[in-house]
């Protein structure tokens, strides 16, 4: 097992950076086969936890396969993460990221930009290979008002 | 054929009926009329009576006609409403958004009030204001409240008003086998704050031509002969309210959109009713979840949309992952048609903004009233020019003195198909 906390570092922010170029081809070879992907938020006014997006990996091939069929916010989304908390399991081989998140969204038109959403990554990672592999991915959200949505994860 | 300024601010060769003056979308003293004229008198609906399910739990509302408001069970499971303002000095009584509290206690100088809206308990009050002001003479400020239609807490600024029943009639009739059977329970609350007027959101709900803008819809309805999409029809009821027939919505046509066959009790699988409440809101039942929409007008060009997604209350927790999972499809904020939904009127919004010489806005099109017809919308405005007491297609014109609802007339029920 690869306990090299600086490659499980680089594996968060490449998907990052993936994401950020909508290179869902390469966010996905970043992903285990059986990839699980949430987000979730808290909402204080129900006092409930909401989960907005529940995927496995073919749901999540699905959504990036039909997203050019819709009609979508195409201002880029920049995603700034902080790789809070690494911790080992060693008997899963795995690893469990907690990675501070926030999104900023700039206009096509002028190019000036806001923030879309912060949150938390929490991240499992399998160290049972060359190099590490996500495995699922939990987004808590600590942004709830996301004025119009978007239709890419996070 | 392109056309000059004069072509483009001229009004359509239509009945006045059939189109908008976009000032209405926009104009600020015309926001600030609606406010007074509709939003002081109209029932709105503020919660849902599971997020105050037991004593002393409280729920607090940003009432479209100015006032923060705080909803409350009281030990006797009343539900009531107060303004969220301390009759002191004027403070916030209620800072969070919900919780639990014997007592509503101003944490600026501790008066204190209990879920009936008495006040009880000023620190130091005798010796401060002696025999002139006592607990009995600072009560809260209480609000027209009744809980229905599916356990929905329903409130009015107007002491005089009519009852909701009155407001809403036989509007909510055709889902009401779906809404009554087993009590519900919210499982998703968010809101999402847009720069447009609210009656143009409010319009994505009135009028489905719009299904142009959805890929889901399209594949889900439109294209599929076997779905009913196209005999979908619209009736309209007093007071400015629509329903639409329902459909079999086929999701297997959507790859991936890994929709359950989970349904909803009395609700035909697969189907899909929805009505639309004047002024603002919606009551969408689509197969397995209910959501409903209730819009917070902001200004004119500014809107707070409130989502509520409900399930049964006696769901495991197995099937309201699964309801969650089959509203996040298409209603979560990354869901494929409310992105769409928001985006279209927030464009609506910024064309249409004040100064930026829009058009007359077309309500025209006429199909029998099925679910391409824009009769919705115009039944809308028909109401709410009455409220308004100015005419939706010139709102310079007068067309009569504004309607408290108290006194509202009765309308006639539109001569149009009863929903399906």
């Amino acid at each position: 097992m690869n306990t090299d906390r600086t490659t499980v570092e680089e594996l968060v922010y490449q998907t990052c950076t993936a994401l950020d170029r909508n290179d869902y081809s390469e966010f996905l070879g970043l992903c285990d086969q059986q990839f699980e992907y949430k987000v979730t938020a808290f909402s204080p006014e129900i006092r409930k936890d909401m989960t907005w997006l529940d995927h496995n990996r073919a749901e999540m091939e699905e959504l990036f396969h039909t997203l050019p069929k819709h009609n979508s916010d195409h201002a880029p989304l920049t995603r700034n993460a902080v790789v809070y908390k690494v911790s080992y399991d060693n008997d899963k081989k795995q690893a469990n990221v907690v990675t501070a998140l926030q999104i900023f969204r700039t206009n096509l038109d002028g190019g000036a930009t806001q923030v879309f959403a912060v949150g938390k990554y929490y991240d499992t990672v399998s160290l049972d290979h060359d190099k590490p592999i996500l495995v699922k991915r939990h987004v808590k959200l600590d942004t709830r008002d996301l004025g119009w949505g978007n239709h890419i994860p996070i | 054929m392109s056309r000059n300024s004069k072509q483009w601010t001229q009004k359509p060769n239509l009945p006045s009926t059939h189109y908008a003056d976009p000032k209405i979308y926009s104009d600020p003293a015309i926001f600030e009329e609606e406010k007074e004229k509709i939003f002081k008198k109209v029932w709105m609906l503020a919660a849902h009576e599971s997020e105050v399910a037991n004593p002393h739990d409280f729920r607090t509302y940003e009432h479209p006609g100015g006032t923060r408001l705080v909803i409350m069970r009281g030990e006797d499971m009343k539900i009531r409403t107060f303004y969220n303002i301390c009759p002191h000095r004027g403070n916030l009584l209620v800072y969070e958004p919900s919780g639990n509290a014997k007592k509503l206690v101003c944490i600026f100088h501790q008066w204190a009030f209990d879920a009936k809206g008495d006040c009880v308990d000023i620190p130091r009050g005798k010796a401060g204001y002696q025999d002139r002001i006592c607990e009995s003479d600072v009560g809260l400020r209480e609000v027209k409240t009744e809980v229905g239609y599916g356990g929905f807490v329903w409130v009015n600024l107007d002491d005089s008003c009519a009852p909701l029943s009155a407001h809403i009639g036989s509007a909510l009739d055709y889902m009401m086998p779906e809404l009554e059977t087993e009590p519900l329970e919210v499982l998703w609350y968010y809101q999402a704050t847009l720069r447009t007027n609210f009656k143009l959101i409010h319009d994505t709900n009135q009028e489905f031509y719009h299904d142009y803008l959805h890929y889901h819809n399209r594949i889900t309805g439109m294209l599929d002969p076997k779905s009913g999409y196209f005999q979908r029809k619209y009736t309209a009821f007093p007071n400015g309210h629509a329903s639409v027939g329902s459909m079999n919505v086929s999701y297997d046509a959507y790859t991936g959109s890994g929709h359950s066959t989970l349904g909803w009790p009395k609700l035909p699988p697969n189907g899909w009713k929805l009505v639309d409440l004047f002024p603002c809101i919606t009551y969408n039942l689509r197969t397995s979840v209910l959501r409903i929409d209730s819009y917070i007008p902001l200004g004119p060009d500014r809107v707070l949309l409130e989502f509520r997604i409900l399930g049964l209350k006696s769901d495991t927790p197995e099937v309201r992952k699964q309801r969650e999972k089959d509203a996040a499809t298409i209603w979560s904020p990354f869901g494929r048609n409310l992105h769409e939904d928001l985006l279209a009127s927030s464009g609506q919004g910024m064309a249409m903004a004040r100064g930026s010489d829009p058009m007359y806005v077309l309500h025209a099109r006429e199909e029998d009233n099925l679910i391409h017809d824009e009769v919705g919308m115009r039944h809308y405005l028909e109401e709410w020019s009455a409220w308004m007491g100015r005419s939706s297609s010139d709102s310079t014109r007068k067309i009569a003195d504004s309607k408290p609802q108290a006194t509202a007339p009765a309308h006639q029920e539109k001569d149009v198909a009863q929903p399906a």
